[in-house]
């Protein structure tokens, strides 16, 4: 009953955060495409209703570009064992993500994560973006 | 089309309660119910999130105007500077989720209930204003929440509200524009509450928008509230802060993703329109619809667009005062705007308005003057040795047998261009003035003249070399930005040029203390700006102009209020305001670049009607600055820059 009732509110707490959202994912990012990030952490916000982290990665040109990747709020992230801690600036990551709907624009949501250091990941079956 | 059906239902039942004669209107009941307290949203015609898919318009009114606004608005704009600790917009905000709580302010006097405050999760304090104050001029700001008033109509709270900013009909598409004026209608049966509201804007719809919402009443809920804790970074991405996101017109490939799903439903009804709303309305799967041929009794807006808009800058002859923040007060002078700093080191005018109002705008300056010069402060101490008394007998005397000193005089003008709606008083209000220019040793200040100085551009004094020597300017800058050498009543005024914008000599005014933006001709609230080519404006340099005044201004909370910023024409505005023309003249600037691009000559690109969907708002066929002389400016510039 207890475990039920701790279930319950779990879902309750990740739906009420996703729909604190104030933009539509929908609406703001292709949902039937995928990019994939790979550079350096220069700024991770660990926050809700949403977090951000910022990555600078190279572009085709021989310059770079600064992501800002959307991730889950504070509560979901701190259910997969997420936390403020766990990624650090300059953490070199590889991300797999939605792109914008606007074409040019460095904004994209976060689907998977990985810090091939020590392996790190967020993104397997079940977590996601909501 | 159920949804369409019933959304013409409401539609009529409101439109009887609107236009129902007020004999035959209940009266207000001695106790109306109470309908404070906090409610929880239940239900409404749409699912509990009111959010619908993109490109779906379905029962909305749309005109091709909102439907082309809708259609190029991409959803990131929420992650720009501007845009990221905005409050629901006013029509969703019914819709949102978190709840309703709605409170009772009491006149201490009488108890009556004299105002409604309404708070949503996502939202600022919304007063209802029960004590039959009117609506502000046309002239006042826009906020996110506007301004209502309410009245009883028999067990049934109306509320009406003005003045709300632009945004959207519902999250992730549907916009509005600034001029819409939104009707609710409360009405609480045992623990229920029906909201329906009437969502009238003459800019992007062809009739009202009518939509209904349920709460319930919830004596354990409380409503939560959202902290902005993003403000201004780059949710977007890049490194560019004055990105704009959007998509050139045809080129939002999303509209009709959600069809695939729902592939039952025909694409026209999706895009909206009045007649789509009819249940008369057929619409096949296959096979043509009866659109074109259909005729519903659409209830038409109730607001004068042209009206409202003009309204904003009347030409109505007379000179309005609006008081503005510290120091700064707006004249609203026939058609034009000029800025006021008034204190204790005198007054400052940025322009002065046509000539034919020159009388005016100094009778105007003078009442406000005599309004703010200090009385002599009432004895509060008594003999030789109090404070300050520097050893006079009777040192408060003149205060009781004095009337105060006469107000400073004008003692600065600042011309913002040189276009004769700004520089036009100059030559009679300027000689009202003085400037204490120092004279020669053992000369009179009189031998150089008692004249207020007046500060430009150089540009602008080369644009006047053949005017009056009395209205040219006395000062000019030419770098990026000019100080003023000294606080001028209490604060730093800096001038700041805006090269190559609506001419090669603009610049706007900022109040630092006051924080007060006097915009000049950069920003208009009821124009497109006016781009003189010839005269070295571009299109680029009024978008760069409008970028270094939001770089400058700061919100005050949830993105509106704070810094104002006065437009050369029309009512006062924020950041808000100032970061939608920009978002406009971006979009405009971008779609002509394309056509140019495209290899599009100038007939063309006016034939494409690139600005079709901001021409209801800002557009015009006649006057001095029609449309189509704004698109030939805007291609101009750009093709020169080529």
């Amino acid at each position: 009953m207890r475990t039920s009732l701790f279930l319950a509110v779990a879902v309750a707490l990740a739906t009420a955060t996703g729909a604190y959202a104030h933009h539509s994912y929908a609406a703001t990012y292709d949902i039937t495409r995928e990019v994939t990030i790979e550079g350096k952490l220069v700024q991770f916000v660990y926050r809700n209703p949403h977090s951000f982290v910022h990555v600078v990665a190279a572009n085709a040109n021989g310059g770079s570009e600064r992501w800002a990747v959307e991730w889950s709020g504070t509560t979901q992230l701190g259910n997969a064992g997420v936390t403020k801690e766990s990624l650090k600036v300059g953490d070199v990551v590889v991300i797999t993500a939605r792109p914008s709907r606007v074409a040019g624009e460095y904004r994209a949501l976060m689907l998977r994560l990985k810090r091939p250091s020590d392996g790190f990941t967020w993104g397997s079956p079940g977590q996601q973006v909501d | 089309v159920l949804r369409a059906s019933l959304l013409a239902l409401i539609g009529a039942t409101v439109a009887a309660i609107a236009v129902a004669p007020l004999s035959a209107q209940p009266p207000r009941p001695a106790n109306p119910p109470d309908i404070a307290g906090e409610w929880t949203l239940t239900n409404n015609e749409e699912d509990t999130t009111a959010q619908p898919p993109l490109g779906d318009y379905l029962g909305i009114p749309f005109n091709a105007a909102g439907r082309q606004r809708s259609d190029t608005t991409a959803e990131s704009i929420w992650g720009t500077p501007e845009y990221q600790c905005r409050p629901h917009s006013a029509p969703h905000q019914w819709r949102g989720l978190g709840g309703a709580r709605i409170l009772k302010e009491q006149d201490p006097l009488t108890r009556e209930v004299k105002a409604y405050h309404i708070q949503f999760m996502r939202s600022l304090d919304w007063p209802v204003f029960m004590d039959g104050r009117p609506h502000p001029p046309a002239w006042a700001p826009h906020t996110w929440t506007g301004f209502s008033t309410g009245e009883w109509i028999g067990n049934t709270l109306k509320i009406t509200t003005t003045h709300l900013k632009d945004g959207y009909l519902k999250r992730g598409g549907p916009q509005t524009s600034d001029m819409y004026s939104m009707t609710d209608y409360l009405t609480r049966h045992d623990d229920v509450l029906t909201i329906v509201t009437s969502v009238d804007d003459p800019i992007y719809m062809d009739e009202p928008y009518v939509e209904s919402t349920t709460y319930t009443i919830d004596l354990t809920s409380n409503v939560a509230m959202e902290t902005c804790n993003g403000t201004a970074f780059a949710e977007n991405g890049g490194t560019d802060r004055h990105h704009v996101p959007h998509f050139l017109p045809g080129q939002n490939t999303a509209l009709t993703e959600w069809l695939k799903k729902d592939d039952w439903i025909p694409v026209e009804p999706t895009r909206g329109g009045v007649v789509t709303m009819y249940p008369e309305y057929h619409a096949p799967a296959t096979g043509a619809s009866n659109a074109a041929s259909l005729t519903v009794p659409a209830s038409k807006t109730a607001i004068d667009a042209a009206k409202s808009i003009g309204g904003q800058s009347p030409r109505d002859g007379q000179v309005h005062i609006l008081p503005v923040q510290g120091n700064i007060y707006m004249l609203i002078a026939d058609g034009t705007n000029v800025t006021v700093s008034m204190g204790p080191d005198g007054v400052m005018l940025v322009n002065t308005g046509a000539a034919s109002m020159s009388g005016k705008v100094l009778e105007a300056v003078n009442q406000l003057a005599n309004q703010t010069v200090m009385p002599p402060a009432p004895n509060s101490c008594f003999g030789v040795n109090c404070p300050g008394a520097w050893g006079w007998a009777s040192p408060y005397m003149n205060a009781i047998i004095s009337s105060p000193a006469p107000p400073r005089p004008i003692r600065y003008i600042v011309n913002t261009s040189a276009a004769p709606e700004d520089v036009g008083g100059n030559a009679q209000i300027a000689s009202a003035g003085f400037f204490p220019r120092g004279a020669s040793f053992g000369r009179a200040v009189e031998s150089i003249g008692r004249h207020a100085s007046i500060f430009a551009h150089e540009n602008v004094q080369i644009r006047m070399a053949d005017a009056p020597a009395a209205s040219q300017p006395t000062d000019t800058f030419f770098d990026e930005f000019q100080k003023l050498p000294e606080y001028f009543n209490g604060e730093a005024v800096i001038l700041y040029s805006a090269p190559a914008a609506n001419t090669d000599g603009d610049s706007f005014v900022y109040f630092r203390h006051s924080e007060v933006i006097s915009a000049g001709n950069l920003l208009s609230s009821v124009s497109y700006p006016v781009i003189e080519v010839d005269r070295g404006g571009s299109i680029q340099g009024v978008i760069d102009g409008l970028n270094r005044i939001l770089d400058l201004a700061v919100a005050e909370y949830r993105g509106q209020g704070g810094t104002w910023v006065i437009p050369g024409r029309g009512r006062l505005s924020d950041t808000a305001d100032v970061a939608s023309y920009r978002n406009m003249m971006t979009m405009i600037r971008d779609r002509v670049k394309d056509a140019i691009a495209r290899g599009m000559t100038l007939a063309q690109v006016k034939a494409s009607r690139p600005t079709l969907d901001f021409d209801p708002r800002f557009g015009s066929t006649t006057g001095p600055w029609t449309t189509d002389m704004f698109v030939e400016a805007a291609y101009k510039s750009l093709q020169e820059k080529q």
